[in-house]
């Protein structure tokens, strides 16, 4: 008994160990090899509120209309929604987008709408915005809000929200905010958010 | 016997604690304290400036009231305002209002804090917040983040510089406008204004 005991702690220690090494290298992986800089055809869903489907490797500027459209959901939609909002200047942002391109690759077939928000100055749209996505090999749509004045927008999104990135919020089907995280997420408590709104858990 | 299962025991252990201490750093939202409301008095702190030497704020006000900054070395926002805080700084000591920077991000040292400040011609004190603990009394998320007290040391303004990131696209200059009310004796009409900043890295 003590025997088959030990030796079942063992094989999974063993195979725990496996598991850390196999996600420790996964990390490194993707942390250092980059992208040669080719096309990316984005993933969309009409449902995303935008049409987001005719701009392949393009990144999208809205304004605050097209934000707050998007916000609203407009009852034809039934799918979460994720927003992260985010800049290439932003160090913590540019440290969690590989976590967000394989949560994307995870949960898009599982019924997750996905939009990367960016901050980036709008003269960044076809230079620094995606060259930084392609070597993410970034699939999500992603759109860069070009507004005047940052408050209305902030706001629109969240009242708590005061403008610091990154910023993630997770909508349930309804368009309510179920979820949030200001600063770099930590990727498990979002996927745990995530698979109470997808349903993978129930 | 027990010696075979000791060691996958501690390793299963060890891992656990680093699984906890993983899923354990970084904060949320809701971690964070909330900033004081405005009209809150804000009690005295003491902290180092770049050099080591410590300043009470009670030390640092100006005769007519007191600007306070959350600032960074490397947050591309807040070095976007660099001239501008400075410019607000000498504008308004003669008004009898000083500026006080503070540094709170744990990834940003003293010395780091010191020679940025010389690089980019910052006069006015600036204090290292080491751990934080004023940036959490002061519920400050982000960079720049400015807080105006009166000559009492009550809150009368807490937000952002103003609305635009390049200085030619400015159209409301909050924190100017909270000062110059501020000082004609009159109540701040509008302050919380919200501006994309960098999150201020907190240790976890």
């Amino acid at each position: 008994m003590i025997m088959r005991l030990c030796t079942s702690i063992q094989f999974a220690s063993v195979v725990i160990l496996g598991l850390v090494s196999v996600a420790v290298l996964a990390q490194e992986k993707t942390s250092t090899a980059r992208a040669p800089i080719t096309p990316v055809i984005r993933n969309s869903h009409p449902g995303d509120g935008i049409d987001v489907t005719d701009y392949g490797d393009d990144v999208r500027e809205i304004n605050l209309d097209d934000l707050k459209k998007m916000l609203q959901r407009d009852g034809k939609d039934t799918r979460p929604l994720l927003l992260n909002f985010w800049a290439t200047w932003c160090d913590p942002c540019r440290e969690e987008f590989p976590d967000l391109v394989k949560l994307d690759a995870d949960y898009r077939d599982k019924g997750l709408n996905f939009i990367a928000i960016s901050l980036d100055d709008v003269t960044d749209i076809k230079s620094a915005v995606p060259k930084f996505l392609n070597e993410m090999k970034a699939k999500m749509p992603v759109v860069l809000l070009n507004v005047n004045d940052p408050e209305p927008a902030i706001k629109a999104v969240d009242a708590t929200w005061d403008g610091q990135l990154p910023a993630t919020f997770l909508y349930d089907k309804d368009g309510k905010i179920v979820f949030k995280h200001f600063g770099r997420i930590q990727p498990a408590e979002l996927r745990t958010a995530i698979d109470k709104q997808v349903g993978a858990k129930q | 016997m027990k010696k075979q299962y000791a060691l996958p025991l501690f390793l299963a252990a060890v891992l656990i604690v680093v699984f906890a201490a993983v899923a354990g750093s970084g904060r949320n939202a809701s971690d964070l304290p909330a900033p004081p409301a405005i009209g809150t008095v804000i009690d005295d702190f003491t902290l180092p400036d770049a050099d080591g030497a410590a300043h009470s704020l009670a030390s640092l006000k100006g005769k007519n009231g007191t600007v306070v900054i959350f600032i960074a070395t490397k947050c591309p926002v807040s070095n976007a305002y660099n001239d501008r805080m400075e410019k607000l700084a000498e504008d308004y000591k003669a008004k009898g209002v000083s500026v006080v920077g503070i540094n709170a991000n744990n990834t940003e040292p003293a010395a780091e804090v010191k020679a940025h400040a010389a690089e980019k011609g910052l006069k006015f004190t600036i204090l290292k917040d080491d751990g934080n603990k004023i940036a959490d009394r002061l519920g400050a998320t982000r960079t720049p983040e400015a807080y105006v007290l009166d000559t009492k040391g009550k809150l009368v303004y807490h937000g952002r510089i103003d609305d635009a990131q390049k200085i030619e696209s400015v159209t409301s200059s909050d924190l100017r406008n909270a000062l110059d009310e501020m000082l004609a004796g009159k109540a701040v009409s509008k302050t919380g204004g919200a501006a994309f900043g960098c999150t201020i890295k907190r240790v976890s």
